[in-house]
């Protein structure tokens, strides 16, 4: 029935600038009504869902589909077309569905495999991308040499090695070696090593003996090829973790238990400590107790939890250090009435800073997902999704980040969830996109609106792409909550690492409205008695998550809840509206631009050294690899204020000054295209207003066609050129002549490339390397790209920036006493006086020589390097946090490049 | 703010004594038994406790010689290092009753009476952690630094003082003014920062008793023999303290220094003028400076000043305690890091490249406060609110500079 087509995939999955073609699943949409959803048999028993299919990735040849195929995927939103309508009938007939599919245990666990394989991207489908990740030993045995089998085995006699076939039936493993071949192998093979190749041919069980029999009549000595297992790396693979329904893997366990990661929870009053078989202890893991350090040492921080507030009248414990078998770790208290909740990390991953950030931010999650911690950890039959969710959050937090560079936890990552500033008319049509979605305008679901009640109210979203938060439409502690909840479950990473097909999550929440709420009852404006559904659709490396409440005006949910194909498809066609806008391509070259604003991120350009390589950079074009640097050059086209909104627009080389706010995304590039305007903003303005409303670009769909040629011949071009000036100019005016500008979806693409670099900080030069501003009220922080590290690839900007890191954690800390002061007038702890006052601190550091000499910065310059960080708290209305890092050459004034930050958001 | 000390036996657990200043109530007993048997149950699973935090405070274990545990407990927003205060506390204990009694505690009775003569010691060390108190005795700006004077008087009183080490047989004297030191014996610095520390705090705790001998135990010079510190008053606040063997008598070391100093009475007498301003009259400060603290990161010495300008305007806005309290703070949570030297061992390993700290700076609403470093010279000043970041700098950089080259100055 589902005939799913492979896409065009043109480019690895961590540029997707892939053609969009590959943004709509027709087939499945025009598939009839009665049609049963892909995950649906993935659907828990307490109708819970997690679906992932990843992006296998794969190199395949452009125009392997028909043309006609690709225009179809062009259809306009309006004709959409479900799979389903809401009726409640038919959601009852769902449900009654599921009931049988999940008795059917086996076909679950089935398609389980199934699934597991297509994440995991067996060798079969993807060569290349074996090739590039796993490593391969050749071993050459010497055809002369014949081992002595007892089984008289071809391959023994032959190799001296004896294999099995791995679980898939098909994959050649190592056993053992004979003694007389364990030499040739030891140093290299290990048992339980993949036999890959023979002279160069795949084997496997099917073919090994015809692949044998070839070798023993070619003469020459044949060369052995064996994999290594990539059981390391599957354990730790958070999509199969999100998947699993049971337990998590033992040997999983077992590597965290190693790796000194441990949470516990233990109810201390005198009744459930007597009655329960294990002195109160109600959860722990990783198991077996025995094994776990902190079960065993639980009576110190029991006891410590207890004594501080009760006989040295300080507060409750919030973190001990411990020193361990020489591992420092740090253990995180939460105590919960009489219970005690403790989590425990080791030092080298996650300092003390991180851990008490991330206690707060698991409770969060637990509450969120269960109600209340006791809740969480009394609930019958929850002990394998716990664990579950813990391998999780422990894998993601210490196995998660791939870049070698930092094996710590980033400070960003810690303390909100990471927004970045697009211009203002992407966000609005970002915003548009899912206003849609909330508003949920039920008219337009279903023609019979007076028998059927809406089963949820949409009570608000939020957008992320590739971790990065874009937009949210959610109250803050709400936000708060689900970003934890992505970023724990390790759903964030993935979305940053792999490309996915598609991602549904439908999980029950308590929302922390409602948990506040039961405490104190009759309040005139209550939030409904109702529950509350978190769905979280996922495509490409966009992550939509839904709130939804069931209850008040909806039907009510009784039981089993498993989610509604119907909403889950909203959500799915909300994504999809973002790919026909181009958001992907917009996004993928967003992240890589470094505009928003502008950091200098090749920072020995700001020495007198650098100076002299950058001149010579820029006598020769073809050398200078890094178009921001060469554009920032130009200081016409540098605009250190924002004027995509109506905001002091200081630069003029735009020539129009309009001030409508839907007007303003065109005048960016008005002057290219001047005669399209009028239609244009015509388009943009009607589909704001209404979503059916993309008639007119229907209607040019045979011009698209030609605009999607012209756009790849368009990108071929600038690829082959090499140069990067040709893309926009008078090129892109030139190519607009064939180009139909009336497509909508095309503005965000073009914009990239007209797009004007912003700065922030004061002088000639751009100085800045790095920002973080934090509103921590808000769960929101705004920080460059996520991969700004590893586009400047550059030793001493990874050295600045791990520094501004480290020093953001210090000056944090210490303007947290200044917050809660302002908070609280009346602290119950006394509060160093001094400190309250303090609202900027600065540091400000020097490279050491070895780092420069190591970038070229001659030695006999003997220039020091030096960077201030400095990190400001900004009280009114609302706290906010603002760290920067930039070079010493000129002063800033952190005010004022608040104030132009402000300009960006 | 409170600060809790509580000295155990770690084999028996039997309290050795507790002292605390601040709002907090006494310990118990019991309370002491929990503690130590937290750390001692984490001992016997192979962990142990490194630290706990608190809102607003940490506690502490810390074992010395394996015999005594040492629990430190502070809260109330007192920005003080803990690990580095129990480890004075160590040092004051071994200062008073010699290694070898804490290492043995056969007699725990006895060693508890003979700690009681650290009790005035310890008692003015946690006084003095304790900004509203500042003002009222004599301060301790950080734990690991001797205050002193800087005067242009000190390389000829360092001369009188050698003739007075030779003329007891010592070999260690200086002279101290209202606490802080104002110059030393030639050989002083084979003493340890932090035993010279101890023996300014003896004369500090010396309640004017004009000569008076005291056996030391210097923890890292010679912490099983007993030396002689003998303090003597010269004038008001003016002691001169010599550390020596056991002759000469007491009665004739009085000779000694009536011969020996005589002359110089006119000198200390001008030296002791430079009080409070604490700096030279030769180096002067701009007028938005409102307190300054310099540190000499070889020994370990450090020049606070709050009085820099003639007393024309009285300092109304801040009170001179407070500043001083402001520039401790701002010295212990944040210049330190300027100084990786002042760190201990412990925690210095890192194989990777660290950023060298060159200058930091804070704003309050009130002030803004900076610090740089220069070589061995660390100074921390207190401005005005209306100073830029960028003048302040200069300013800094300036006054850095006229510590350096001035001939008045003599560390």
């Amino acid at each position: 029935m589902n005939q799913y087509k492979r896409k065009i995939t043109e480019e690895s999955p961590c540029d997707s600038d892939n053609d969009w073609t590959n943004s709509s699943d027709d087939s499945k949409y025009s598939d009839s009504e009665s049609s049963v959803p892909e995950w649906d048999s993935d659907v828990g028993e307490d109708g819970e869902l997690v679906y992932i299919k990843l992006k296998p990735v794969e190199v395949h040849e452009e125009n392997k589909t028909p043309l006609l195929e690709n225009c179809e995927t062009f259809r306009p939103r309006s004709n959409f077309k479900r799979s389903s309508t809401r009726r409640s009938t038919k959601g009852r007939i769902f449900k009654v569905l599921k009931v049988n599919k999940t008795k059917n245990t086996d076909d679950t666990s089935k398609k389980h495999l199934d699934q597991g394989t297509s994440s995991h991207n067996t060798p079969s489908t993807s060569k290349n991308y074996y090739e590039d990740n796993y490593k391969f030993i050749v071993v050459q045995v010497s055809k002369n040499m014949i081992f002595s089998s007892e089984k008289n085995c071809q391959i023994e006699k032959l190799f001296g090695i004896s294999l099995e076939t791995h679980s898939d039936n098909k994959t050649l493993v190592v056993v053992d070696f004979l003694t007389e071949a364990r030499a040739i192998y030891m140093s290299k093979v290990k048992k339980g090593y993949f036999l890959y190749k023979i002279n160069g041919i795949e084997v496997n069980s099917y073919n090994i003996n015809s692949v044998l029999q070839r070798i023993v009549e070619d003469p020459s000595s044949p060369k052995l090829t064996f994999q290594m297992p990539t059981e390391e790396q599957n354990i730790f693979s958070i999509e199969s973790l999100l998947v699993i329904k049971g337990a998590p893997d033992n040997t999983l366990t077992h590597v965290l238990n190693e790796s000194m990661c441990s949470v516990l929870y233990i109810c201390c009053n005198d009744i459930e400590y007597n009655s329960n078989d294990d002195k109160g202890v109600l959860y722990c893991y990783p198991r077996p107790f025995n094994q776990n350090f902190l079960y065993n040492t639980r009576g110190a921080y029991v006891t410590m939890n207890h004594l501080a507030p009760k006989s040295l009248g300080t507060s409750e414990p919030i973190s001990s250090t411990i020193l361990y078998n020489n591992i420092l770790i740090n253990v995180t208290y939460t105590s919960h009435y009489s219970d005690l909740l403790l989590i425990a990390f080791p030092n080298n991953d996650i300092d003390l800073f991180c851990a008490k950030k991330l206690i707060i931010e698991i409770v969060k999650l637990l509450e969120f997902l269960y109600g209340s911690l006791k809740a969480c950890f009394t609930k019958p039959n929850n002990v394998d999704k716990l664990d579950g969710l813990f391998s999780r959050i422990f894998v993601t937090l210490l196995y998660g980040n791939n870049s070698k560079s930092n094996k710590n936890i980033l400070v960003e990552d810690v303390l909100a969830a990471h927004s970045i500033t697009l211009p203002l008319d992407v966000r609005v049509q970002v915003d548009d996109a899912i206003t849609e979605l909330e508003a949920a305008d039920y008219r337009e679901w279903t023609d019979d609106i007076d028998n059927f009640q809406r089963l949820y109210t949409v009570i608000g979203s939020c957008l992320y792409y590739s971790g990065h938060l874009l937009s949210s439409h959610l109250q803050d502690e709400d936000l708060k909550e689900i970003n934890a909840f992505l970023k724990l479950n390790g759903v964030l990473n993935m979305s940053t690492v792999k490309e996915m097909e598609k991602l549904v999550m439908w999980k029950e929440v308590f929302i922390h409205e409602h948990r506040k709420q039961s405490k104190n009852d009759n309040h005139e404006y209550r939030i409904p008695d109702g529950r509350w559904f978190l769905l979280v659709v996922g495509k490409g490396h966009f992550i939509l998550s839904t709130l939804m409440e069931a209850g008040g005006c909806t039907e009510d949910a009784i039981g089993v809840t498993p989610p509604s194909p119907f909403y889950v498809e909203e959500c799915e066609s909300c994504l999809e509206l973002l790919y026909e806008i181009g958001l992907d391509k917009y996004m993928s070259s967003w992240v890589r631009s470094n505009t928003h604003p502008q950091l200098e991120i090749v920072p020995e350009y700001l020495t007198k050294y650098g100076k002299k390589i950058k001149e010579i950079n820029s006598l020769k074009p073809e050398s200078s690899q890094k178009s921001t640097l060469k554009i920032s050059k130009s200081p016409l086209e540098v605009k250190k204020r924002h004027s995509s909104s109506e905001h002091v627009n200081t630069a003029s080389n735009t020539s129009d000054n309009s001030i409508s706010t839907y007007g303003s995304h065109h005048n960016l590039y008005s002057q290219w295209y001047n005669g399209q305007k009028y239609r244009h903003s015509n388009l943009d303005v009607s589909y704001s207003e209404d979503s059916n409303s993309l008639k007119s670009t229907s209607e040019k769909s045979e011009e698209r066609v030609q605009g999607r040629r012209a756009d790849r011949e368009l990108r071929n071009r600038r690829e082959s050129s090499g140069s990067d000036s040709d893309w926009d100019g008078q090129e892109g005016s030139r190519a607009s002549s064939s180009i139909d500008m009336s497509d909508i979806r095309k503005s965000l693409l073009n914009e990239i490339n007209h797009v004007t670099i912003h700065r922030i900080t004061a002088g000639e030069e751009n100085v800045l390397f790095h920002f973080i501003q934090l509103e921590s009220e808000k769960g929101i922080l705004i920080a460059p790209v996520k991969n700004i590290e590893a586009q400047s690839n550059n030793i001493l900007y990874s050295f600045i920036i791990k520094t501004f890191r480290s020093a953001c954690k210090k000056i944090h800390e210490l303007l947290q006493h200044s917050i809660r002061f302002k908070r609280n007038h009346a602290p119950a702890n006394p509060l160093n006086k001094i400190l309250v006052a303090v609202k900027e601190y600065g540091i400000l550091f020097q490279a050491p020589m070895e780092i420069l000499n190591q970038c070229g910065i001659n030695k006999k310059n003997q220039e020091t390097f030096q960077f201030w960080v400095v990190g400001r708290v900004f009280s009114e209305p609302e706290p906010r946090e603002l760290y920067i890092c930039y070079h010493e050459s000129i002063p800033q004034d952190l005010t004022e490049v608040a104030y132009l930050l402000s300009y960006l958001e | 703010m409170s600060v809790i000390v509580i000295a155990v036996a770690t084999e028996s657990g039997v309290p050795v004594f507790s002292r605390k200043k601040g709002t907090n109530e006494n310990v118990q007993f019991s309370t002491i038994a929990s503690l130590h048997g937290i750390n001692m149950f984490s001992k016997c699973h192979n962990t142990s406790m490194v630290s706990t935090y608190i809102d607003n405070g940490a506690i502490l274990w810390k074992e010395y010689c394996q015999s005594i545990t040492l629990i430190g407990i502070v809260t109330g927003g007192l920005e003080c290092d803990l690990e580095l205060l129990l480890s004075c506390v160590h040092d004051i204990m071994i200062f008073c009753v010699g290694k070898k009694e804490l290492e043995d505690l056969k007699n725990i009775d006895q060693v508890k009476r003979d700690l009681r003569q650290c009790y005035p010691l310890l008692d003015y060390m946690l006084e003095s952690l304790d900004p509203n108190t500042v003002s009222s005795t004599l301060p301790t700006l950080a734990l690991d630094l001797i205050q002193s004077i800087l005067c242009s008087q000190a390389q000829t009183l360092q001369q009188a003082l050698d003739h007075y080490a030779e003329s007891v047989s010592g070999r260690w004297a200086c002279l101290s003014i209202q606490g802080h030191l104002v110059s030393t014996s030639s050989d002083f610095h084979e003493l340890h920062p932090r035993e010279t520390r101890l023996l300014l705090l003896l004369t500090a705790a010396q309640d004017g008793a004009p000569l008076r001998e005291t056996p030391v135990y210097l923890p890292q010079m010679s912490p099983n023999v007993a030396f002689r510190a003998i303090t003597c008053k010269l004038l008001a606040d003016v002691y001169i303290l010599v550390v020596c063997g056991a002759t000469p008598p007491l009665s004739q070391i009085d000779e000694i220094v009536l011969q020996c100093w005589e002359s110089y009475a006119q000198m200390i007498k001008e030296t002791k003028l430079v009080y409070p301003r604490n700096f030279p009259m030769s180096i002067t400060f701009e007028p938005c400076v409102l307190g300054i603290l310099v540190i000499n990161i070889n020994n370990r010495r450090c020049v606070f000043s709050r009085h820099l300008h003639p007393p024309s305007q009285k300092g109304r806005a801040t009170s001179g305690a407070h500043r001083m309290d402001i520039l401790r703070t701002f010295y212990v949570t944040s210049c330190k890091e300027l100084v990786p030297e002042l760190k201990r061992e412990a925690d210095a390993k890192d194989p990777e490249p660290l950023a060298i700290m060159n200058e930091t700076y804070w704003c309050s609403e009130y002030h803004k406060y900076h610090a740089q470093r220069s070589q061995t010279l660390l100074c921390c000043v207190l401005y005005t609110a209306t100073v830029q970041i960028h003048t302040m700098r200069l300013i800094s950089s300036q006054i850095l500079q006229d510590l350096n080259t001035s001939k008045d100055v003599y560390w």
